[in-house]
């Protein structure tokens, strides 16, 4: 009488089939380790806990060497906004690419700018050696940002540094006073974010 | 960072990329189909590479999420259950040779397991042809052990259904 597992077993193309040859492999292999990534992206658990760690908002999605390649000209002075964006195309928005595969679309009122920002820091990233960027808001922009947020949860929320989306994270809960950019960026590059966001 | 970067993935790949495409073979229906989906999973991996957790076990549980999330994302776009459910109906197995009725339960096995979701499909494989006990799959799929035992008992029965004409009286 054959029983399930052994139809199974009988059925399983792993002890049938020959393994695949080693110049595939070596091929894979090589295509895997030289692909391109976008650095800072973060799984939706870790996102998760960071939200709460922050004691504030969001999910995120970093773009971490886009970002990266975009501070290498920050000196000075850093142009920061918000902006709320949707997955799909209305009219009377900007589309926009983050990283390599993802299309966002802009709204055009900004709902952050620089005056909004009541200070902003260099914390540890993920990994030793990795900095993140905490943003925090003055009172008004805060609020504006809750407002904003509360009624646009599971769709991306765009964070610009000089008119580049570097982060577009999907809302899970109004955002509130504090917002973290998270990536994989050396200390120096961070730090001259955060400096040149509030102007010092 | 880009070479750490590069030795992380050339690591995970030298690890875990013949335990994954076990998997993969067994959820997926090609030789060439499990191969994509291996690639895909680390190709993921390659994009957000610092969330993949340290450690050999918890890298590999990462992987085996993934690898089941995308084999889920195709089971769903493909209505190949459906074609499949009819075609195991079709087979009566009588009248054949043993080397075609063997082929041909071969097939309505494939055709059966093709049936259950991605996530139902990889517990049942886990047990029956990895050995792993309900404890050990939840561990390494991040879900319950009632859970798994749930799913065990669901796609049982309906493989049960779906291949009765192969299977004997017995349980």
């Amino acid at each position: 009488m054959t029983t399930l597992p052994e139809l199974l077993r009988e059925a399983d193309p792993v002890s049938g089939e020959p393994r695949r040859g080693a110049h595939e492999r070596s091929l894979r292999r090589d295509a895997v380790v030289n692909a391109p990534g976008n650095g800072g992206d973060v799984s939706r658990r870790s996102m998760m806990k960071r939200v709460v760690f922050a004691t504030t908002l969001i999910a995120m999605a970093g773009a971490g060497l886009y970002w990266s390649r975009a501070s290498v000209d920050v000196v000075a002075a850093v142009r920061f906004e918000v902006r709320l964006a949707e997955e799909a195309f209305a009219p009377g928005l900007r589309e926009v690419a983050v990283g390599a595969t993802r299309k966002i679309y802009l709204h055009p009122e900004t709902v952050i700018t620089n005056s909004d920002i009541a200070d902003a820091s260099v914390v540890p990233g993920s990994r030793d050696g990795e900095f993140s960027v905490a943003v925090t808001f003055k009172a008004d922009g805060a609020e504006r940002m809750r407002r904003a947020t509360q009624n646009h949860i599971g769709k991306p929320v765009a964070m610009l540094i000089d008119g580049t989306v570097v982060m577009a994270p999907v809302v899970r809960s109004a955002i509130g006073t504090q917002a973290t950019l998270t990536g994989s960026y050396a200390k120096a590059d961070a730090e001259r974010i955060a400096a040149g966001m509030i102007g010092r | 960072m880009n070479d750490t970067r590069r030795e992380r993935l050339a690591a995970l790949f030298d690890a875990h990329e013949d335990r994954l495409y076990r998997l993969a073979r067994r959820l997926s229906r090609s030789a060439d189909a499990a191969s994509d989906l291996v690639q895909e999973t680390f190709l993921r991996a390659a994009k957000s590479w610092t969330s993949v957790p340290a450690g050999a076990s918890k890298e590999e549980a990462w992987l085996v999420r993934v690898l089941i999330n995308i084999r889920r994302d195709e089971w769903r776009k493909t209505a190949v259950r459906q074609r499949s459910a009819a075609a195991v109906r079709a087979h009566d197995g009588a009248g054949r040779s043993n080397v075609e009725s063997a082929l041909i339960a071969r097939q309505a096995v494939w055709n059966a397991l093709d049936t259950l979701h991605p996530r139902r499909r990889a517990i049942v494989i886990l047990c029956e042809l990895e050995g792993k006990t309900p404890a050990e799959i939840a561990v390494l799929l991040g879900i319950s052990g009632m859970t798994v035992r749930w799913h065990l008992s669901m796609a049982r029965r309906e493989l049960k259904r779906a291949l009765e004409t192969y299977l004997g009286d017995t349980p």
